[in-house]
């Protein structure tokens, strides 16, 4: 194939998903940009420029900062304990049994079920009076204990951030797996030869030879934390009082409001909000320690 | 995928706006403009001809009603074609079309569609002059067939922009049985409440579930009913209308006095202020509590969840002994149609709704659907559901039928107002500091000049 013929048909095959990609999300985010200067309740051609008003308000809006809060509780909360959780199980499941095979699927189960239907689910575990929490309680002599979990602003946020480690955590439990099944054998060989086992082992090989895995593990679900939407729509309104309003949920608001302009100021400061925080993680983990020895 | 949750909520607003010309041809300042003087009126709906399209809400009533309707409509009037059509999330579809020039004849776009500040932006037609031309079939004036506190409620500032079909009645439920067999009496006052709940939890039952995950429940439920038991619907069209002061009425203050007496008694059931409406609505229908706040759609959202041949029973909310307010005092929402400004064929549109509207169609519609019609007569003969028949005579019987736009009209301000009653039910605030806080959101209110202000007169 000549160079011209293959850069045809590399062409052929990245045009669909390109325009698609530039039609459907870069196009709007430039248009958001647009929208954010703009007071427009996106039920008319009524509208107002207000130039960066919006970004103004936003700085003094406390509601935006406390769902900003939120989400940085839930990443630093959620985030650090699905990632533990999942290269925990991740290392403790390497190896061929059929059994293992088996837990790799269970693990998966939640990402495979509605994101709906797992909110139910947790708002019926969750439930103040027929809940398998307080079921679970009360049947151990542990009344006392039982909880209004939802409905409790000290207790909802991490509810909440319990069902999205249930639901999120099996991503990257296959995620780790697959990296460590994908490792050289000499090496985990090598290393028990020279008598390295258990956490040992864990933290001088397997863990630094996770190096790009964790990097797109970490931004990955950065994403995905700060921009929880539908589980705590469903779960809790993003309430009681704001307790677990997140950037989405308050997005999702406004736009309810007819509060256009606002609401796409709103996606603004989130996209620089998740840009900033996935660049700050790249620039921690840019180096590879196994490419800079080579 | 989840990393794409972002692109797509993005890619959602701008499908939005999509039809909005970027070069923003309608950016003068709207607030400085009044939407009635630029709003076309609806025409009169004579000799309806051509093709009319009616996206409508599909709910509990589904629109098959609607469909047959069309139909009939059809055939007395050749050479016109009418396509109804509709889901559960209609306005989804209908929002992006306010913003271009294909826009249907006649909708009922449901709950999510803004519609107060649709028609403040110009964004549907009058109907007041279609109001005073005659009824279908009729000699009178189409106005008069409807029932005057029900159009009422379709009015912004004084001008008429959306009607009534169906509405639905706020109050308080009970199971009949359950209270009959224990010897109850459903509560007229407060006094009385109270009693009722100490004789309810020596039966190891809560009196009260609610909503707790929807707070407007109790704004409606409990709040508004009893400060306007207490200070007469003036303390409520203060409330509504942002009077300075009126959210720490002595009113207001002592109606969410009320709601912690009973949440310190312990009457409200156990861990209510987390649950939906579902999970409430399920616990009083399946006998775990007594009383609930809802309006009359109750029954039909809980069919599926109700026991075989559970009752249950309307009870205007419990009076206030000695208040200033009407005791027979109701809360009202109607489900509002209306004619886009632009809307293709708006003479057939309102052609059709005065057929829908005339009493022999909408008499069919309480007796298919067991709901009641904002007709004059309309179920005047029939006989209504059992969980319709106390409705629809404390409806009849009232002097005072309000509504509560300003959770439309300020949304943001009744968020505020909802997650303070969560907070004080959840023990965080005291009655003084709700109202305090309330009123200091209707001050932000007040003083954002971007927020179109409304009065309600009722």
């Amino acid at each position: 194939m000549t160079r011209k013929g293959r850069g045809l048909f590399v062409f052929s095959f990245l045009a669909p998903a390109v325009t698609i990609y530039a039609l459907f999300v870069v196009w709007p985010l430039i248009q958001a940009f647009g929208f954010s200067g703009f007071e427009w309740s996106g039920l008319s051609d009524k509208k107002s420029f207000v130039g960066a008003q919006n970004y103004r308000d936003l700085v003094h809006d406390d509601v935006f900062w406390r769902a900003l809060r939120n989400n940085v509780t839930l990443l630093v909360g959620a985030g650090v304990v699905i990632l533990i959780l999942s290269l925990l199980i991740a290392s403790a499941m390497q190896g061929q049994g059929k059994w293992l095979r088996v837990l790799r699927g269970v693990y998966l189960l939640p990402q495979s079920i509605s994101l709906v239907v797992v909110a139910i689910l947790w708002m019926f575990i969750f439930n103040p009076q027929f809940g398998l929490v307080n079921s679970a309680l009360n049947a151990l002599h542990l009344s006392k204990l039982t909880h209004t979990w939802l409905g409790d602003p000290n207790t909802a946020l991490p509810s909440v951030a319990v069902a999205f480690v249930w639901y999120g955590a099996g991503f990257y439990i296959m995620l780790f797996s697959a990296a460590m099944r994908s490792m050289p054998a000499e090496v985990s060989e090598a290393a028990e030869l020279d008598g390295a086992r258990g956490l040992r082992r864990f933290f001088k090989v397997t863990w630094p030879m996770l190096w790009s895995v964790k990097r797109v593990a970490i931004v990955h679900l950065t994403i995905a934390v700060m921009n929880v939407f539908a589980l705590v729509l469903l779960m809790t309104q993003g309430g009681p009082d704001r307790a677990t309003e997140s950037l989405l949920t308050y997005l999702y608001q406004k736009m309810q409001n007819s509060e256009m302009g606002y609401a796409t100021t709103i996606a603004v400061a989130n996209f620089a909000v998740v840009m900033i925080i996935s660049l700050v993680i790249l620039l921690i983990f840019r180096k590879d320690p196994q490419e800079a020895r080579r | 995928m989840r990393s794409l949750t972002y692109a797509w909520i993005v890619a959602a607003l701008a499908v939005v706006v999509v039809g909005c010309s970027p070069s923003d041809k309608g950016g003068s300042d709207s607030k400085k403009e009044t939407a009635a003087a630029k709003s076309p009126a609806a025409p009169t709906g004579e000799k309806p001809t051509g093709e009319l399209e009616v996206p409508a809400f599909k709910g509990g009533y589904d629109i098959d009603f609607y469909a047959r309707a069309a139909g009939e409509f059809e055939q007395k009037n050749p050479g016109l074609k009418i396509n109804v059509w509709g889901n559960p999330r209609v306005w989804e579809q209908l929002k992006p079309r306010m913003l271009s020039d294909d826009q249907p004849g006649l909708m009922f776009p449901g709950w999510d569609m803004d519609h107060w500040r649709l028609a403040y932006e110009g964004g549907l037609m009058t109907l007041d002059s279609a109001l005073d031309s005659p009824a279908y079939n009729s000699t009178k004036k189409w106005r008069d067939t409807f029932d005057p506190k029900l159009l009422a409620l379709g009015k912004l500032d004084g001008v008429q922009y959306v009607l009534p079909f169906y509405f639905n009645i706020e109050g308080w439920w009970y199971n009949p049985d359950q209270f009959k067999a224990n010897g109850w009496t459903p509560p007229k006052t407060y006094d009385e409440l109270l009693d009722l709940c100490e004789k309810i939890k020596a039966k190891g039952i809560a009196p009260i579930t609610f909503q707790g995950k929807y707070p407007y429940y109790m704004i409606d439920g409990m709040l508004f009913p009893w400060a306007q038991s207490i200070g007469g619907i003036e303390a409520i069209n203060d409330a509504q209308n942002l009077t300075p002061g009126a959210w720490k009425s002595p009113a207001i203050l002592q109606a969410a006095t009320m709601i912690c007496e009973l949440r310190d008694k312990g009457d409200f059931q156990n861990g209510a202020v987390g649950m939906s409406h579902t999970e409430s609505q399920t616990q009083f229908v399946q006998g775990k509590a007594a009383m609930i706040p809802c309006g009359t759609w109750l029954k039909s959202e809980m069919s599926k969840e109700m026991p075989a041949n559970t009752r249950i029973q309307f009870l205007v909310p419990p009076a206030v002994k000695g208040g200033k307010g009407d005791p027979t005092a109701l809360i009202i929402g109607i489900e509002p149609w209306m004619v886009p400004s632009k809307g293709k064929n708006a003479n057939a549109g309102i052609a059709f709704y005065k057929y829908m509207t005339s009493v022999e169609k909408a008499k069919e519609f309480v007796i298919q659907k067991g709901t009641l019609t904002a007709i004059i007569g309309s179920d005047d003969g029939v006989k209504l559901p059992d969980t319709l028949v106390e409705p629809a005579r404390a409806f009849k019987a009232t002097k005072t039928a309000y509504s509560t736009p300003f959770k439309d009209w300020y949304k943001d301000f009744e968020k505020e107002v909802e997650n303070a009653l969560t907070s004080m039910l959840n023990k965080q605030l005291t009655p003084q500091q709700f109202c305090d806080r309330c009123e200091e959101e209707a001050e932000k209110t007040r003083n954002k000049s971007s927020i179109p202000k409304h009065k309600v007169s009722q």
